[in-house]
C-alpha cells in the first residue's frame, strides 16, 4: 500500500514516499517518483487514486509556476498550502473530485523556517512537525512521537526517517519496497539516496 | 442453501446449539442457576452449556444485534477498542495493557482490568469481547488448577494456551470475539502465546493486540532488545502503551503493567496515561513522554547549555 | 462511519453576567487516528464575536475563510462592525445556501451585542448543519461530545456567573465532557469575552 512520511528538522523538511505504482494486485512499476518539486522551495508528495494523483500534482505545479511568471516571486509555503487546500476542497464538491492525499514540505526563505503541511483528499489541512499518509502512518506516528526532534541535523533526521521505513517494512503486510527521499532547505530541493 | 442444510444436519455447531437449547430446559432450575457456583456450575456436567436464542440460526441472530460496524444503531454494543502488549526478554515477560472501554464513541469506562490473573504464574490479556475474555480465561484458570491437582505439576504455558485455543475453536463462527496473549513462566522459561477466537495460536517473543496495537508496535520494535534490563523493559512496555493511548482514540486512560519472572507474576503498577504524557512515571513535572513535553524539555536544556557557553 | 464523526471535535458556548465564553477541544483526527493536537475550531469574527465550527475539518477551514470574506465585505459596505444577531443570520443563510449539499458543520457563536442603553448584552447561538438557528439563554453545544457536554453543563451552569467563575464552569464542563468522548480532546482552548477584553487560555487536558 502507498505510504509517505515527512519530517521537519533544523532548517529543512524531508519528504519520503514509496515508489510503487500498483494496479489491482500487480506492482506495475517499482521506481515511480511520487514527490514533485512544485516550486523552488516546495516539495509535494502525492498518493491516492491513480490518475488523479499526477493530474492534480501537475495542475498545482503549473499554477504555482504561472504565479511565479506573473509576479516574479513564488508563493510562500503557507500561501501555497492554502491555495492547494482550497483547490482540493472545491474539487470535493464537484462532479468528479480529485482523490489525492498530500504532504507539503517547504522552506520559507523570507522567514528562514521550514514548514510541513498534512493535507488529505477532503481538503483537511493542518501544519505538523511530522506527518504520514497511508497505512504506514499507523506505525510511524507513534514512532515519531518518540524519536522526532525538530532541532535535529539532516543526518539525524535521516536516521529517524530510516526507523520509520524499517518499522513499516517489518510490520506492514503490504509494505512497499523502495522509497524516494527528497529534502528541501534554504538551498532549494534535492533528492537524497539512502 | 448452506443454512438450510445446517438446520437439518445432526452434526456441526447449529445442531450442537439445538441440542443445547433442548438441554437447557431440564437444567433450568438446577442449583447452578442460583449463582452459588458463579456461572461455572455447569462444569459438573463436564462442558459448559449456554442458553441460546430460540431461532433457527442463533449466531446470525446475535450478529444482527451486536455488529455495530454494519449497523451503528444496533441494540447491543459489544465493547471493543484496546491496546494490549506482551513481550519476552532476558528478565522474563512484560505484560502491559490500557484500561479504556468504549461503546461507539462513548468512553464507557476508564478503569477496566484487561489483564486476567489466571493463576500466580499465568496472565491472560483481554482484547475484543470483554465478557468472552473474562469468562473463558477464568474457565481456563479452573482447568489449569485441575491439571495441577491431577498431575502434581503446573501446567505449561503452551498447554494452557492450547487448551484455550481448542476451546474457542469449538465455538468458531458463533460470534465469540477475543484476541488474547497467554503469558507465564514454566519449565521452559518465559513464554508468550497469542490466541484468538479464529483459532489462531502463535508462540512468539512479542505481540500486541487491539486497535492501538500498530502504535504500540512502532515504539516497541524500535526499543526492543533481548538483553533489556528489568527497568528498561518495564519502561518500554509503559511507553508503548502510552504511545497507543495517545494516538488511538479507542485506547487510553491508564496503563496496567505486569512483570512475570521465575517465581510468578508481579503487578508493577497502574499509570495514568495523561500523567505519563506530562510528567512520566515518576513524580517530576515536565519529565513526560509527550512529544510537545519532550521538545520543550530539549529546548530548555539547549537554552541552559547556551547560557553556560556564554558564561 | 458518520461524516460528522470523521474528524471529531466539540464546541460549547455559555452565557455569564455581562460576559460570554466559548470553548473547544484541539483534536484533529482521522476517525480513531489522532493527526494534530493543535487544530483550532474557534475563530474571532470581530473583537466581540467568536465563532466555533465543529464538524468536518475541511469545511471548518472553508467556512472560516467564507465568513472572514463575508464579514469583511459587510464591514466595508456598512462602515461598521457586524452585530452578533446579524452575524448569526449571516451564518444561517450561508449554510442554507448549501441546503442540498451541506457543509458538515454545526456552528456555535458567542458574542456581546450593543444594547440600546449603551451597555453590552451577552449573546450565544448555534445552528444545525443547514442553518436552523437556536438562540439559547444559558449554553449551546455541538460536536461529537455534544451529548456529554449537555449532561455536564446542565449540572454545572448557573445564571449570572462572573467572568472568572464562567471560565471555571466552561473549562470544567469541556474537560470532563471530552474525557468521555473518544473523538474529542487532546487539549482545550477557552475564550472569555467581556466588554473591553477577550481572555484566551489553553488548558492542559488529557492527551489520550
Amino acid at each position: 500500500m502507498e505510504t509517505s512520511f515527512a519530517i521537519t528538522g533544523k532548517g529543512y523538511v524531508i519528504v519520503a514516499s514509496d515508489t510503487t505504482a500498483a494496479r489491482s494486485i500487480v506492482k506495475m512499476k517499482t521506481d515511480e517518483d511520487k514527490i514533485k518539486v512544485v516550486s523552488p522551495h516546495l516539495l509535494m508528495s502525492y498518493s491516492g487514486e491513480p490518475g488523479d494523483t499526477l493530474q492534480f500534482a501537475e495542475y498545482v505545479e503549473r499554477n504555482l509556476r504561472l504565479f511565479h511568471i506573473r509576479n516574479n516571486y513564488s508563493l510562500r509555503p503557507s500561501a501555497a498550502a492554502s491555495w492547494i487546500r482550497r483547490s482540493l476542497a472545491q474539487s470535493l464538491r464537484s462532479r468528479k473530485p480529485y482523490s489525492v492525499n498530500l504532504m507539503l514540505g517547504g522552506f520559507d526563505v523570507t522567514a528562514d523556517t521550514p514548514h510541513l503541511y498534512w493535507i488529505d483528499y477532503l481538503g483537511t489541512m493542518t501544519e505538523v512537525p511530522f506527518g504520514a499518509h497511508g497505512y504506514g502512518s499507523y506505525f510511524a506516528l507513534s514512532l515519531l512521537d518518540r524519536y522526532h526532534d525538530p532541532e535535529a541535523t539532516l543526518e539525524e533526521g535521516l536516521v529517524t526517517l530510516k526507523r520509520c521505513i524499517d518499522e513499516v517494512a517489518k510490520r506492514l503486510v503490504v509494505s512497499p519496497g523502495k522509497y524516494k527521499i527528497k529534502v528541501v532547505d534554504k538551498d532549494g530541493a534535492r533528492e537524497i539516496e539512502m | 442453501m448452506n443454512s438450510i442444510a445446517n438446520r437439518f444436519s445432526t452434526t456441526g455447531p447449529i445442531s450442537e446449539l439445538r441440542k443445547a437449547q433442548f438441554h437447557v430446559e431440564d437444567d433450568e432450575f438446577a442449583d447452578s442457576v442460583w449463582g452459588s457456583e458463579a456461572g461455572f456450575g455447569s462444569l459438573a456436567k463436564g462442558v459448559p452449556n449456554f442458553t441460546v436464542p430460540s431461532v433457527s440460526d442463533p449466531s446470525a441472530f446475535l450478529r444482527l444485534h451486536t455488529d455495530d460496524f454494519a449497523d451503528p444503531n444496533c441494540r447491543i454494543k459489544i465493547q471493543h477498542g484496546t491496546t494490549t502488549l506482551a513481550f519476552r526478554f532476558q528478565g522474563g515477560v512484560i505484560v502491559a495493557v490500557d484500561s479504556r472501554a468504549t461503546a461507539g464513541s462513548y468512553v464507557a469506562s476508564g478503569t477496566v482490568k484487561k489483564v486476567i490473573e489466571i493463576n500466580p504464574y499465568l496472565l491472560g490479556t483481554m482484547a475484543g469481547g470483554a465478557a468472552d475474555c473474562q469468562y473463558w480465561e477464568t474457565y481456563l484458570g479452573i482447568h489449569c488448577r485441575l491439571h495441577e491437582l491431577r498431575n502434581r505439576e503446573r501446567i505449561s504455558v503452551s498447554a494452557a494456551s492450547k487448551y484455550l485455543s481448542n476451546l474457542v475453536y469449538s465455538y468458531k463462527g458463533m460470534g465469540l470475539s477475543m484476541g488474547t496473549m497467554i503469558c507465564g513462566w514454566d519449565k521452559t522459561g518465559p513464554a508468550v502465546f497469542y490466541v484468538d477466537s479464529d483459532g489462531t495460536r502463535l508462540k512468539g517473543d512479542m505481540f500486541s493486540v487491539g486497535s492501538g496495537s500498530t502504535f504500540a508496535y512502532g515504539v516497541l520494535d524500535q526499543g526492543y532488545r533481548w538483553d533489556l534490563t528489568d527497568e528498561e523493559a518495564q519502561e518500554l512496555g509503559r511507553r508503548s502503551i502510552y504511545a497507543a493511548g495517545h494516538r488511538d482514540a479507542f485506547s487510553g486512560n491508564t496503563c496496567n503493567l505486569y512483570h512475570v519472572k521465575e517465581d510468578g507474576w508481579k503487578f508493577i503498577g497502574n499509570y495514568d496515561i495523561s500523567k505519563l504524557h506530562y510528567d512520566g512515571p515518576g513524580e517530576t513535572p515536565g519529565a513526560g513522554y509527550g512529544y510537545g513535553v519532550r521538545i520543550e524539555r530539549n529546548s530548555a536544556a539547549a537554552a541552559a547549555t547556551s547560557i553556560t557557553v556564554q558564561a | 462511519m458518520s461524516i460528522m464523526e470523521y474528524n471529531g471535535g466539540s464546541v460549547i458556548a455559555m452565557v455569564g453576567k455581562d460576559c460570554v465564553a466559548i470553548a473547544s477541544d484541539l483534536r484533529l483526527g482521522n476517525q480513531a487516528l489522532g493527526i494534530s493536537s493543535n487544530f483550532q475550531k474557534i475563530f474571532p469574527v470581530t473583537d466581540r464575536i467568536y465563532l466555533g465550527l465543529p464538524g468536518l475539518a475541511t469545511d471548518v477551514t472553508t467556512l472560516r475563510e467564507t465568513f472572514r470574506y463575508r464579514v469583511n465585505m459587510y464591514t466595508i459596505k456598512e462602515e461598521r462592525e457586524i452585530e452578533p444577531e446579524t452575524f448569526a443570520h449571516l451564518v444561517s443563510s450561508t449554510l442554507y445556501e448549501r441546503r442540498f449539499g451541506p457543509y458538515f458543520i454545526e456552528p456555535v457563536m458567542a458574542g456581546l451585542s450593543k444594547s440600546a442603553t449603551s451597555g453590552f448584552k451577552p449573546f450565544i447561538a448555534a445552528t444545525d448543519l443547514i442553518g436552523c438557528l437556536n438562540f439559547a439563554k444559558d449554553f449551546v453545544v455541538a460536536g461529537t461530545a455534544s451529548s456529554k457536554l449537555y449532561g455536564v453543563a446542565e449540572g454545572l451552569w448557573e445564571p449570572d456567573l462572573e467572568p472568572d467563575q464562567l471560565f471555571e464552569t466552561i473549562s470544567q464542563t469541556m474537560l470532563n465532557a471530552v474525557d468521555r468522548d473518544a473523538y474529542s480532546g487532546w487539549g482545550v482552548v477557552v475564550h472569555v469575552i467581556e466588554k473591553d477584553k477577550v481572555t484566551t487560555r489553553t488548558l492542559k487536558g488529557r492527551m489520550d
